[in-house]
């Protein structure tokens, strides 16, 4: 009969192999049900018994009941040897569950065997560890990449929620999504990163820049690739030497791929000219080539402006890793955090602070806040500092290239007006490059200047001066 | 075979009025009031001693009908430990003092004059309301450690650092007094905020005539339920111990939770068990050693970290649990996560597996929600530990008791106890009264229901540590009712049984 194979197969697990042959093992095996695995050995144990007493079988029982204990019912679950089913059973004031737990030739000492069998079978069938079990639950479905990714954004975001609520950014409301969308996409590479660096605080102003144009993309999108390349970052972050430098620019790249990734946009058209002017501003971003590599495969067909940029991008890149990264200034420490995120946005039209011990950093924070905001009130978005080389002729008529700190802003036309009136000191024959893609030219020849006078002795060098 | 036949995969509640079975009993409604787990599960059609049958019953888990996480007030956003703790006493004795006036009220009548220590005349009755502080002279100060002046070598911790030479000291807004008379000064603890009631003597201490706390807070009824549902409550997992023993525990915990183990009977019930908390300690102690630090850079530098083996060995429990029923993380003492209450969740990039079913819910210690209309709260024992240490009370039943009847979690927060520095409230102060309040991480299973003044009802259980007593909870929602469930294997000699109970 088919049924009886399992018989021969026990049979064979038992004595031919001498393995110990737990109920889980069994039903993983041969791919049945726990409970019928569990009559299997049952019905095997019977037989062999009955048509061989004398057969070296040693059976192990599982046995739960309830008992007294202490004035309160409580309930045993335990595995017992077959010698001590008895004792154990009569013990037991209701007894709830007995069957066969497992089969082996030999006498167990104790239990440890019985669980390193079931640790093994179990850790080669992580993936569907209860397709054989007696429940099944409904609830329990694996979340789709899509799903998990945006939610572990949603982990960030409220961990992490206060970091940009005082930042001066946050004044944006053109965007319904803006401020929790913003967060998410500035505080997902934050909250990855930042747990390889200290200073990802910095970084914020200029990542949610960034971050409220893609705040519509980013809450439309089902970005299946997204948890790629916070991985591809992660990995990126352990090859880089001078982690600061890397994570500015994987955290631009990180954002400019997220851009690409969203494919499925139905209002692409609206969302086009807002991508150009990131893609300005991006080109001006020196791009790690690192990373770049782990992203080569996010090219799309629309985006063919962005496209162009990148091969000019993947140029710069090599001479712009070397940036020494000025920190942004941080945020007084006197700053009003909340204790909890949740609480904040409850409190702030809430009335004063208790009279007891003045909470003294209340009322110097709240005028520092708006005023960072009304500086950059007439410029509400997309205001970062950037390296930029700044190349000019000197008194003595030599060319001098000088990489310094500006605002730039992502329309061409007021960026000029900034870089003048924060470079006021320079000379008037520095060349001010107002397009973006002769700018890059210009910084690359400049950094290549300077590279060539920053960059370290091999120690090859010293043969070569031969 | 009848029996198998009967189940259906709509589970096995929905009809319940007769049963088919080998001479068990017919279980009505009336005789389930008090339905353990042990007594559901004996309701068994078949044995599973038998030669296999063509069906098998498969259970559905009992969904979930209702789940609200309430632990908001327990979660930081930017932290910023620049501030003074003064700020959390003034909050919390603020937002308690209303309380307190209505208690002594209640107490001592009506005409009771509330009055602040700097209003108080000598020799008039009245009551005060403040913070507590105990002046305990074997209490570890860091500052007496190092100063120089003592020469003074570490106190080796001790298990209870309470002194008959302590003493208290009542605190408000502006001014502190000694306290003397009926107060019981071993078993109070520094952040307790009470009202006594006496009157100040000339030599300027206080003369408690008596004294009460805030008391239970309002309690919300919960709705009925129609069937049993459980609640298993597990902590101190303890992994990356090195123990074996608990190992198999675990994994017979994990079986029967996720109907593996077990009769019909008992898978049935376990289909009832609608959730799974963790409360804290998932690792153990031994997994905090900072052998990093101490020893040779040439011996470690190779090594690990212990606690790296002991996350993925949790990560697959919580993957099989995950993947049969909802399961709640709350971090603990040993932990990888913040030290200081409120203990944020642990982070989900710890647990590559088990995140992938949206079943897991990482959350903070304290942990409160709200699960099919009943509101639980528990801590993984901190609070009741560190108020153990000192406090004369010798029962974490009693003192986890006595932290509802104080309205507070942990009032020891942050005098001893790690606590971030809040300002703005105490979000440690009960708003309202659960419905069943645990703390893991005790010694024994231990619970009791008690009694409010306004006709509250709550379940405390103090959870075992499971490392060592091998031992869980049930709390059944529909009766409120806690049952301990424990899981042994065997070993080489006969004691391993006796140790649960069924030794010969």
């Amino acid at each position: 009969m088919a049924d009886q194979l399992y018989l021969e197969n026990i049979d064979e697990f038992v004595t031919d192999q001498n393995k110990i042959v737990t109920y889980k093992w069994l039903s993983y095996t041969l791919g049945v049900h726990v409970n019928q695995a569990k009559q299997m050995l049952y019905d095997y144990v019977e037989r062999k018994r009955k048509e061989n007493s004398g057969a070296q079988l040693h059976v192990t029982y599982l046995v739960s009941g309830s008992l007294i204990q202490n004035g309160h019912s409580c309930h045993k679950v335990a595995v017992v040897r077959e010698d001590k089913l008895e004792a154990v059973k009569s013990k037991l004031a209701v007894t709830a569950s007995i069957h066969v737990y497992s089969i082996q030739k030999a006498m167990l000492k104790d239990s440890g065997p019985l669980f390193n069998t079931d640790y093994d079978i179990l850790k080669s069938n992580l993936q569907n560890c209860s397709k054989f079990s007696a429940i099944q639950c409904a609830a329990a479905v694996p979340r789709s990449p899509a799903e998990s990714s945006s939610s572990s954004k949603k982990f960030e975001q409220s961990h992490l929620h206060m970091s940009s609520e005082t930042q001066a950014n946050n004044e944006l409301t053109t965007n319904g999504h803006g401020p929790p969308a913003s967060k998410q996409v500035s505080q997902q590479p934050k909250g990855i990163m930042g747990m390889f660096a200290s200073k990802a605080a910095a970084k914020t102003q200029e990542t949610n820049k960034e971050a409220k144009i893609e705040a519509k993309e980013v809450t439309n999108a089902s970005s299946a690739g997204n948890k790629a390349p916070g991985k591809g970052n992660m990995m990126s972050n352990f090859f880089g030497k001078a982690a600061m430098n890397k994570l500015k620019v994987n955290l631009d790249s990180e954002q400019a791929v997220k851009e690409e990734k969203i494919v499925e946009q139905p209002t692409v058209s609206v969302t086009e000219p807002k991508l150009a002017t990131p893609a300005g501003l991006k080109k001006s971003n020196k791009k790690a080539e690192p990373v770049k590599v782990l992203q080569k495969e996010k090219k799309r067909g629309k985006r063919v402006a962005l496209s162009d940029d990148e091969t000019k991008e993947t140029e710069n890149m090599k001479k712009k890793r070397r940036r020494i990264k000025l920190p942004e200034s941080d945020s007084s420490e006197d700053e009003v955090f909340p204790d909890s995120p949740g609480a904040y946005e409850a409190e702030s039209p809430s009335p004063p602070p208790p009279p007891s011990p003045p909470l003294e950093p209340v009322p110097k924070t709240e005028p520092e806040p708006p005023s960072v905001k009304s500086s950059s009130g007439e410029n509400k978005r997309k205001r970062k500092r950037i390296l930029k080389s700044k190349t000019y002729v000197d008194e003595e008529g030599c060319i001098v290239t000088e990489k310094v700190y500006e605002s730039e802003s992502c329309t061409d036309s007021e960026e000029e007006l900034k870089m003048k009136t924060s470079s006021v000191h320079r000379p008037p024959a520095m060349t001010v490059k107002k397009e973006p893609k002769e700018e890059r030219k210009g910084p690359k020849k400049g950094t290549a200047a300077l590279g060539k006078a920053n960059r370290q002795v091999s120690i090859t060098g010293f043969f070569q001066r031969k | 075979m009848g029996g198998a036949g009967a189940r259906r995969l709509a589970g096995c509640g929905a009809q319940r009025v007769t049963l088919l079975g080998l001479g068990e009993a017919v279980w009505t409604k009336q005789a389930r009031s008090v339905a353990m787990f042990s007594e559901q599960a004996a309701q068994r059609t078949h044995t599973l001693l038998s030669p296999p049958s063509a069906n098998n019953a498969t259970f559905a888990r009992v969904p979930v009908a209702t789940y609200t996480n309430s632990s908001q007030p327990f979660r930081l956003g930017e932290r910023s430990f620049s501030r003074q703790y003064a700020h959390i006493y003034a909050t919390r004795l603020i937002q308690m003092r209303p309380f307190l006036e209505n208690r002594a009220q209640q107490h001592w009548g009506s005409g009771v004059g509330v009055k602040k220590l700097c209003e108080l005349q000598p020799g008039e009755k009245c009551c005060v309301v403040g913070t507590l502080f105990k002046a305990m002279p074997l209490q570890p100060s860091i500052l007496r450690e190092i100063s120089e002046e003592h020469n003074l070598l570490p106190q080796p911790p001790r298990s209870k650092y309470i002194h008959p030479d302590d003493e208290l000291v009542l605190e408000d807004e502006l001014q502190r007094i000694k306290l003397k008379g009926t107060i019981d000064v071993s078993k109070l603890v520094t952040g307790t905020v009470l009202a006594v009631f006496g009157s100040v003597r000339d030599d300027g201490k206080f003369l408690v005539e008596d004294h009460c706390f805030a008391d239970l807070a309002p309690q919300k009824p919960t709705p009925p339920l129609d069937t049993d549902r459980f609640v298993l409550l597990v902590s101190g997992l303890g992994l990356g111990g090195g123990g074996g023993e608990s190992l198999l525990g675990t994994q017979l915990l994990v079986d029967v939770v996720t109907g593996q183990l077990g009769d019909e009977g008992e898978q049935c019930s376990a289909a009832h068990v609608s959730r799974v908390i963790l409360a804290g300690n998932l690792l153990s102690h031994s997994t905090q050693s900072r052998d990093s630090i101490n020893k040779a850079k040439y011996l470690t530098k190779k090594t690990q970290a212990a606690s790296v083996e002991a996350v993925k060995m949790l990560d697959e429990i919580l993957l099989q649990l995950s993947a049969s029923v909802p399961v709640d993380v709350m971090p603990g003492e040993f932990d990888p996560t913040n030290y200081t209450l409120p203990q944020q969740p642990l982070h989900p990039c710890m647990f590559p597996l088990a995140t992938a079913y949206s079943t897991l819910q990482l959350v903070t210690n304290p942990y409160q929600a709200t699960i099919d209309g009943v509101r639980f709260l528990g801590t993984s024992g901190q609070n009741v530990s560190d108020i153990f240490r000192y406090s004369s009370m010798e029962d974490h039943l009693e003192i986890l008791e006595w932290t509802l009847r104080v309205r507070h979690i942990s009032p020891t927060a942050p005098d001893t106890l790690g606590c971030y520095p809040f300002y703005k409230t105490d979000p440690f102060i009960f708003p309202e009264c659960p419905h069943v309040y645990f703390c893991g991480n005790t010694p024994s299973f231990g619970s009791k229901i008690i009694q409010g003044p306004e006709d509250q009802r709550v379940l405390l259980v103090t959870v075992p540590d499971f490392s060592a007593t091998q031992t869980a909870c049930l709390v059944n929602l529909r009766s409120l009712a806690c049952q301990p469930i424990s899981f042994s294997g065997f070993g080489a000699e006969d004691d391993d049984l006796g140790g649960v109970g069924l030794g010969p």
